[in-house]
């Protein structure tokens, strides 16, 4: 008995010091985004630094349109694969190709992608740097939908066709309602994945420069400063603040 | 029938094309990848043609040096982030509330979802000559000096790795482990059966559908790595992400081509490999619901 609770005491001490090798780097970009700070020019004289910086602040705005663009495309597209899923006789063909970008390195992915529009003579712009995102996400966001769909009783779809509906108004009225939940789901996951992405944005952006491609280029060519590390904790705080609307969602949409 | 034909044919296409897109975009760009890692350097550009040059280059010297080292810190790193994550994994499955399930999962999920380049930044400080791990431990007594291995040291390498793909792979041995009839570990101690043996015989064998899920988006992340290698191991430590990253900087794209090529079709084959030896409806049965 005593040797069962000792057991069960080392694995949670076991659990508790994994948690707190994960959680600990976000604490350095945070105190150091307060360098300097205090006094006359205010704690968040670093924070303050980013709305003048022109530059930042272009980066920051292509963030939040390419963000926003993931996360409306990525679960359409995941729905309909999840559909073709399901109505088509090759589900294990569509799970494996859609799964594919998630077992291809990210740099491999980026270069692939920026070839693929090259070669199809499109120039990187917002969309080229939405498809590479979109490309990263889907995976995620078809494994959530796919769930969701599974606990959808396709008796409704069924009552639904004898009241007369046609199969798009079965879809658009009755499934999709139903697991209304799990798409927003995979939207705001979309959109955690695309502030999660440097890599292969890097290889596609051209010219332009996403907060997080950003960071990754002023390490290499100046190193990092108050400044950045300022938008690091913007980027961390954003996060965690999104996942926890998920798992809001999550409990909500599982009262038991 | 008149009106049937064109029926049957907006409904294939309305099936048929969206997906055939999907395909064409994630296929695509693989394909036209492998293509030109064939073509021509031409100054900083590239010409259609056929030639073995980049993949000659590429397992000559010291690239080849690169890919083994990448082989092998992926694969150690995966062992380890195994080692990690199952116990994790057969915890929440097993051991947990189902209440508490979902938030434990969600606590894991958070890092992992941070920018892993940002979370790499932060190890960076943490371990840094003056850092606060180094510092504590001179205070405390631990060590005399500060320690010069703990960054850009091969020990920082696989802190970085493990901690930026160990989290997610806690999800699909969770997935499998709780997908596991009770039935059959009941029935194993009905016929006599102790715990250890059950977990060997039973428990194990039934998720490693999970553990090789797991074991591949581990490897595809350590093997491919840029971000980690370069902040956390330094100057001169490549993986091969490195290498790719090294021959697109300086613009040559039919290099950068053929080793993205190697790997994706390394990484593929592994993938081949898994679904031969696992149904994959095994494992995403539950959420296939069939």
């Amino acid at each position: 008995m005593t040797l069962s609770r000792i057991g069960t005491a080392v694995a949670w001490a076991f659990v508790a010091v994994v948690m707190l090798f994960l959680y600990a780097p976000l604490v350095p970009p945070v105190i150091r985004s307060f360098a300097g700070a205090g006094g006359d020019a205010g704690l968040f004289v670093n924070y303050a630094a980013i709305i003048d910086d022109q530059r930042l602040m272009r980066a920051a705005r292509l963030t939040v349109v390419v963000g926003f663009l993931v996360a409306v495309i990525t679960p359409v597209l995941g729905l309909l694969a999840a559909e073709m899923v399901r109505v088509l006789r090759i589900p294990r063909l569509i799970v494996g190709v859609v799964l594919v970008p998630l077992f291809v390195p990210g740099i491999s992915m980026g270069l692939a992608t920026g070839l693929f529009f090259q070669s199809l003579g499109i120039a990187p712009s917002v969309l080229t740097i939405t498809a590479v995102q979109v490309l990263w996400a889907l995976p995620f966001a078809f494994l959530i939908i796919l769930t969701v769909m599974a606990s959808f009783d396709p008796v409704y779809r069924e009552a639904a066709y004898m009241s007369g509906a046609t199969r798009l108004q079965a879809f658009f009225e009755v499934e999709v309602p139903h697991i209304r939940q799990g798409l927003l789901g995979a939207a705001i996951f979309s959109l955690i994945l695309s502030f999660n992405e440097t890599i292969r944005t890097s290889v596609v952006q051209g010219g332009r420069n996403t907060v997080q491609t950003y960071l990754w280029a002023q390490y290499q060519q100046v190193g990092l400063s108050p400044n950045l590390f300022a938008l690091m904790t913007v980027l961390i705080v954003a996060t965690l603040l999104l996942i926890a609307v998920l798992a809001v969602l999550d409990a909500r949409a599982r009262p038991e | 029938m008149r009106r049937a034909l064109p029926r049957i044919v907006t409904r294939a296409a309305a099936l048929w094309l969206p997906l055939a897109i999907l395909f064409v975009l994630i296929l695509g760009p693989l394909t036209i990848t492998l293509v030109i890692s064939f073509w021509e350097k031409v100054g900083f550009s590239m010409r259609p043609g056929f030639t073995v040059d980049n993949y000659v280059t590429f397992f000559s010297g010291v690239r080849l040096q690169v890919l083994g080292r990448s082989l092998w810190v992926a694969f150690s790193s995966t062992l380890l982030m195994l080692v990690i994550a199952y116990p994790i994994a057969w915890l929440i499955a097993t051991r947990v509330r189902p209440a508490l399930v979902r938030p434990l999962l969600f606590l894991f999920a958070g890092p992992f979802l941070v920018n892993y380049v940002v979370r790499t930044f932060g190890w960076s400080e943490l371990l840094s000559r003056n850092g606060p791990v180094n510092s504590t431990l001179v205070r405390i007594g631990l060590a005399d000096a500060p320690l010069d291995w703990l960054l850009y040291s091969d020990f920082a390498v696989y802190l970085g790795l493990v901690t930026a793909y160990m989290p997610f792979m806690v999800f699909p041995i969770w997935l499998s482990l709780s997908g596991i009839d009770r039935r059959l570990t009941e029935a194993s101690w009905m016929l006599g059966e102790g715990p250890v043996s059950t977990f060997v015989r039973v428990v194990f064998p039934l998720s490693l559908p999970g553990v090789f899920a797991a074991a591949i988006f581990g490897f595809v992340g350590a093997f491919g790595e840029v971000a980690v290698s370069l902040i956390l191991g330094g100057t001169g430590y490549q993986l091969l992400g490195n290498a790719i990253q090294s021959a697109l900087n300086v613009l040559h794209y039919p290099l950068a081509a053929a080793i993205s090529s190697v790997s994706t079709l390394l990484m593929l084959a592994f993938l081949v490999l898994w679904s031969r030896f696992f149904d994959i409806r095994l494992f995403l049965g539950k959420i296939l619901g069939r």
